[in-house]
């Protein structure tokens, strides 16, 4: 079974290309065509067919990730959108939660205020209103003004429609009813509703959530239709499946319905990849560590699974995001961020950024700020002749040029300085690193880190030492582990349900007759989108607090009849479960359950690749000898470094640091004190001396 | 010059950040009560063992953190006197307004950091308890205090924890006297939890680099910020700028001397150096507690404002909240006035008078730096609602946000939190559904905009039906003077607060209402202010009035009148 995967990234369109059976595969890169990213991946597909000489119809799958719906949001470029709403709170997404984004600031500007997803002009309201705790009806709703309202928005040329409704997500009844009127009034519309998108509690994050959906749901509808059409030109055949911010991958149509599964897809399939390159390899616990140009992902993930990040934690924009989505922590750190000393005299790196262009100095296209790439190359830990497989060759003096100027205004050696900016960058990812680990009552010291990113593996070394990480993995393909993440990703869909139970008083029917109808509704979203529910499993968990708490911990619940026993085992995992994120368990109190969740896992078919063959020895790989500078023992010193073609490198064969890997799409460096093996996965595992 | 190398320095800076913002997230997300976890009304700091912040969490409200320094100097000062020293495994409480608390219900707990037998530093927390034991429930809306015994339970320098021994009785006692016990309580142990983790990393971090270092790397980053605000006040022309506002005060009082009262602020530049003197301003009310703690609320309004406007983050970016910052600044306070009142005065609602002040300073700053400043905002008012569940009090905190007024170049926000403070509402579906409250309406004002090149921010309105029968209580400023325009945009609009009765009939209320209690059925209807507009109304661009009208936010009628 032939599958293929596409990640479309903000310059370059990645695809790899496996055949499950014999192990054949392919990768190749084009650029992004923004206007319409569709044509990118068709030219990126023809190519890689006539490459590997692979028959359209052989395609069984298609896994793609896109970010149409991030990049309408952050370019704040979508649908002229409307929303119907409950009378009397028009300015829900205008008021927010009535908080500043910065503290200390007058001139700040609000995104809501400044940048509103829907405009007040074309927020509707209508008498009608549900109460809690059940969401009885406690004014009926106002059919007539439904539709009077969809009339006028429709004159108005909204093409897209939010209905949003207090308490729907205990009772979508009025929202249901609401969305076939104005269906029917504007067939041609988006319309969708705050129960379908996300049915949680807290108005204001949920309705900007539907908003979000509703501003991006055109656009993803197009692209995605003009996908599906080039791909039938194209005559393949094969399911296309798209990335989704939980890590699973979700139907065409699904995405369709539901823009916002996608909003943070991006950086899901990179940690799966990462994930996966490590299990490979036989390490389950690993620390994803992605870095790019301007920022660096950050992923835990323990058995190949990344957790998911609470509700509460996710934004786009500056908007509030309801959705279930991988925690993937994200700064702004990468090989392009500037180095600089700002008004007060502190020495500072990112997260401003010189982007690809005109990108760091060394690139010799005008940039003129000493960058983290800058800073690397003047120590000699990146090969001025053999970037990018030798494709782009970098400017030694450009980059000298402006670290010394640096160094200048610092009054420091310009050695010093240099290796001062991996140094601040390197702490400023390790916090990251600890606010995801140790803050959370996880030791790092028990995981590995896998270095991905064209900048991944120049860092990933440093990184793991100031955290005590033993070692690094660097994948065979550091750039594109996004595009192989694709093709392990799982179906996975999601239902939540808000129910608040309280331990003291837990009523075991409605749990449940919960998950029951929380099951049906699944399996009919699965027929419904041509999928055989018998090839899912299910898994639930629970969004649990301390009753007053206003923050849940996701606990997992067991399959099967929810009895006294069981529940009392999920109040345990909970209270285990608040212990290690803050620290403390409130054993006495009561518990609340908030929200309960159901998610169908179809699994992919395992990605078995064959063993790697490695090269004949150290020699026949080694390229040069050069100088590089590293900090040992508290001092900067400068080593004889060798330089190693990295594919030619024999497997299981110990490179003793310091050294430098050189391949196409990224730069590994091996510091003193640490040593790089081959590993018959293709991975170069880097094993770190032990602090004494 | 600097102590430490400038890269060592970016890196324990980053690390003591890091610390802060831990301490918070755990504090936020692991208390009981809405005032901490939904609005933020917490916060969280580092000092050095004399009690200078270090480091403060970015997240919780700003005159929760900034107060920390003075409550760790007041505990050194009581246990000094006490002769009872600090030692590993004290956790102590601190809650009084005369010795560096910002006002009683703001309830710290100091965890000292101990490197062997060395006093290092201090992780403190603070929050805003819903209910201290003051006369009647809640912790806000008691405006009928008469002293600060009135207002609740006194802690100074209480260790609830001696040598990691619990001090019992101290909770007991807090059990027995404090409504909402388990809530209260509850939130307490997080605070101690959360500041015990800063401690833990504290030390951690000094056993990684070294206590010298780390100090060292701590007067660097505050000779930094101290070095950007000299900066910054160095720029301005040297000179005194004085304005003044009015304070509603009781207003339904037959003392005038109870209402109306002024605040005068006078900027003094000269060179890097900038003194705020705020003589003019009303004395003291003796027996109301509108009075202002000069440690905890005073210098916090004054140094937060400052630093919003002299050192914006939209052009600053996030400089470091320590000790540093505050050195240029010297705040002149006479004694036996608003701002600065005599023991026993009551103070406990003393937030909403802050913020005035906080906006007489910015209107002193108008003159000065008119680029960097917002006509006058909105101020804001925080009820208490509270009920008998089951023989259990409940207890619940609304702020209600004000709005900033117009800027160069920008509308004022609308309904939002301004200047000192910056909480955030409570969700509709939260508040019904854990109390008995129904939510009727939240949204702006219409034709209530203050006309301006830049117009002014607009208010919200908030209405709630009490669904039982229950108490209700208000502090709250700006029911009587309109937040003021600037540079020919016209002044705001006043806030308003009506109880409507089960028989229609209504009852307009002052900014101040002590306890009273309300029937099932009845209803409140609060108008929030809007802030002041910028420039002249004649300048605003036709397609930003325009916009307004399509957004139904102002009518054509209304538009003529007040843009001409």
């Amino acid at each position: 079974m032939k599958a293929i995967g596409i990640d479309v990234g903000g310059t370059f369109t990645d695809l790899i290309y496996v055949d499950r059976q014999t192990g054949a595969q392919g990768i190749h890169k084009v650029s992004t065509t923004p206007d319409d990213p569709s044509q990118g991946v068709i030219t990126g597909l023809t190519e890689l067919m006539a490459q590997g000489a692979i028959d359209p119809g052989d395609i069984a799958q298609i896994f793609h990730g896109t970010t149409t719906a991030t990049n309408a949001v952050l370019e704040a470029r979508g649908a002229r959108a409307g929303m119907i709403t409950n009378e009397g709170f028009r300015d829900v997404l205008h008021i927010g939660r009535h908080q500043r984004p910065d503290h200390y600031s007058i001139m700040q500007e609000i995104p809501w205020q400044n940048r509103p997803l829907i405009k007040r002009r074309y927020r509707k309201t209508v008498p009608g209103r549900l109460v809690p705790p059940t969401g009885e009806e406690l004014e009926p709703l106002d059919e007539a003004a439904i539709r009077q309202a969809a009339r006028e928005l429709k004159a108005d040329g909204v093409e897209a429609v939010a209905i949003c409704f207090l308490f729907s997500y205990l009772n979508p009844i009025h929202e249901n009813r609401a969305k076939a009127i104005v269906t029917e009034e504007m067939p041609e519309a988006f319309v969708t509703t705050s129960s379908d998108i996300s049915p949680q509690f807290r108005e204001f994050e949920r309705f900007t959530t539907a908003a979000l959906a509703t501003f991006v749901g055109p656009k993803v509808g197009t692209y995605v239709k003009n996908l599906e059409a080039a791909l039938a030109d194209q005559k393949i055949s094969g399911d296309l499946r798209i990335m989704a911010s939980n890590g699973g991958v979700v139907t065409p149509r699904m995405v369709t319905q539901n823009p916002a599964l996608t909003m943070m897809s991006g950086l899901a399939a990179g940690v799966l990849g990462g994930a996966w390159v490590g299990q490979r390899c036989g390490r389950d616990k690993v620390i994803t560590f992605d870095i790019g140009g301007t920022s660096a992902d950050i992923g835990i993930a323990v058995d190949g699974v990344c957790a998911e990040t609470d509700a509460r934690s996710t934004s786009i924009a500056g908007f509030p995001l309801l959705m279930p989505m991988l925690d993937i922590h994200t700064i702004g750190a990468g090989g392009g961020s500037i180095a600089y000393v700002d008004q007060g005299g502190a020495f500072k790196v990112g997260p401003q950024s010189a982007g690809a262009d005109p990108g760091p100095a060394a690139y010799g296209r005008g940039g003129a700020k000493p960058t983290v790439t800058d800073a690397n190359l003047v120590l000699g830990r990146l090969e001025p002749g053999d970037f990018l497989g030798g494709e782009m060759g970098l400017d030694l003096d450009a980059a000298q040029a402006v670290i010394n100027d640096l160094a200048t205004e610092l009054n420091m050696d310009p050695l010093e300085a240099a290796e001062g900016v991996l140094t601040i960058l390197n702490a400023n990812m390790a916090n990251a690193i600890r606010s995801r680990t140790v803050q959370r009552g996880i030791d790092p010291r028990a995981f590995s880190l896998v270095a991905m990113g064209g900048a991944g593996p120049l860092q990933g070394a440093e990184v793991a030492a100031m955290l005590e990480v033993p070692e690094v993995i660097v994948p065979p393909h550091p750039g594109i582990t996004s595009a192989l993440g694709l093709l392990i990703a799982d179906l996975k869909y999601d239902v939540i349900h808000t129910q608040f139970q309280v331990s003291t008083s837990a009523d075991l029917t409605q749990f449940n007759s919960e998950f029951a109808e929380m099951e049906a509704k699944l399996t009919s979203r699965l027929t419904e989108d041509g999928l055989n529910a018998d090839d899912v499993r299910f898994e639930r968990a629970g969004d649990l607090r301390y009753l007053g708490q206003g923050y849940e911990l996701r606990v997992p619940f067991d399959l099967g009849e929810v009895t006294d026993a069981a529940l009392a085992q999920v109040w345990q995992r909970f209270h285990d479960s608040h212990a290690a994120e803050y620290g403390h368990a409130f054993e006495n109190s009561a518990i609340e359950v908030v929200n309960l969740r159901m998610t169908a896992v179809g699994s992919s078919p395992d990605l078995d690749l064959p063993a790697q063959n490695g090269g004949k020895g150290l020699q026949a790989a080694h390229v040069r000898t050069r100088q590089s500078v590293f900090r040992v023992d508290g001092t900067l010193q400068s080593f004889e470094t060798q330089v190693y073609r990295r594919d030619l490198l024999p497997l299981g064969v110990p490179v003793p640091g310091p050294a430098i890997l050189l391949q196409k799409d990224s730069t590994t460096v091996v510091p003193p004190n640490a040593t790089a093996t081959p590993h018959e996965t293709g991975s170069v595992i880097i094993s770190l001396e032990a602090k004494s | 010059m600097s102590r430490i190398d400038p890269v060592t320095g970016a890196v324990i800076q980053g690390a003591l950040e890091s610390i802060a913002l831990e301490m918070g997230h755990k504090l936020m997300r692991m208390s009981y009560s809405s005032i901490i976890r939904e609005s933020e009304d917490f916060g969280a700091a580092l000092t050095d063992a004399t009690g200078l912040q270090m480091c403060e969490c970015r997240m919780s409200t700003p005159l929760q953190s900034g107060p920390i320094p003075g409550y760790i100097r007041n505990v050194l000062k009581v246990l000094a006197e006490r002769d009872d020293p600090v030692r590993p495994g004290d956790v102590i409480m601190h809650n009084d307004p005369y010795g560096g608390a910002s006002h009683g219900p703001d309830v710290a707990f100091c965890v000292p950091v101990f490197q062997g037998e060395t006093l290092i530093g201090w992780s403190a927390t603070t929050a805003h308890h819903l209910d201290i034991g003051a006369l009647s429930p809640g912790s806000c809306g008691i405006v009928d205090a008469v002293d600060t015994y009135a207002e609740g339970l006194q802690f100074k320098a209480i260790k609830v924890f001696d040598q990691g021994k619990r001090n019992d009785a101290v909770w007991h006692i807090l059990r027995a006297n404090i409504r909402a016990t388990d809530l209260v309580v509850g939130d307490m142990e997080a605070q101690i939890e959360a500041a015990r983790i800063g401690a833990a990393r504290l030390l951690g971090l000094v056993d990684r680099y070294g206590l010298d270092s780390t100090m060292a790397a701590f007067h660097d980053l505050m000779d930094y910020s101290e070095r950007l605000m000299r900066d910054a006040i160095r720029a301005l022309p040297d000179g005194d700028y004085t304005a003044s506002t009015m304070l509603d005060g009781y207003l339904d009082d037959p003392n005038p001397a109870r209402r109306e009262l002024p605040l005068v602020v006078t900027l003094k530049v000269k060179g890097d150096d900038l003194t705020v003197d705020l003589t003019g301003t009303a004395p003291q009310v003796p027996d109301k507690p509108i009075n202002m703690p000069l440690v905890g609320t005073v210098d916090c309004s004054v140094w937060l404002t400052i630093r919003s406007i002299l050192l914006d983050t939209v052009t600053y970016g996030a400089i470091p909240q320590n000790s540093g910052l505050t050195r240029p600044i010297t705040i002149e306070a006479p004694k036996g006035t608003l701002v600065n009142p005599i023991f026993p005065a009551p103070v406990i609602a003393r937030f909403c008078p802050g913020n005035q002040l906080a906006d007489t300073v910015m209107k002193a700053f108008a003159q000065i730096v008119p680029e960097q400043v917002s006509a006058g905002i909105g101020n804001l008012r925080v009820v208490a609602l509270s009920g008998l569940r089951d023989g259990d009090h409940w207890v619940h905190m609304e702020i209600m946000e004000g709005s900033y007024g117009g800027r160069k170049g920008l509308d004022g926000m609308d309904a939002v939190d301004t200047l000192y403070a910056n909480t955030r509402n409570n969700p509709i579906e939260d508040i019904e559904s854990h109390i008995p409250i129904r939510v009727d309406r939240y949204e702006l004002r219409e034709n209530a905009m203050a006309a301006g090149q830049w117009r002014g921010g607009i208010g919200a309105i908030r209405e709630f039906t009490f669904l039982d029968e229950a108490g209700f209580s208000l502090e709250g400023e700006g029911h009587a003077f309109k937040p003021w325009g600037f540079d020919g945009g016209a002044d705001g609009y006043e806030a308003e607060l009506t109880l409507v009765h089960t028989d229609g009939t209504t009852t307009s209320l002052p900014s101040k209402v002590p306890y009273f209690k309300v029937k099932a059925g009845e209803k409140l209807v609060s108008i929030g202010p809007s802030g002041g507009g910028y420039g002249d109304p004649q300048q605003r661009p036709a397609d930003a009035l325009a916009a307004d009208i399509a957004d139904g936010l102002l009518t054509e009628e209304t538009s003529k009148v007040i843009f001409g």
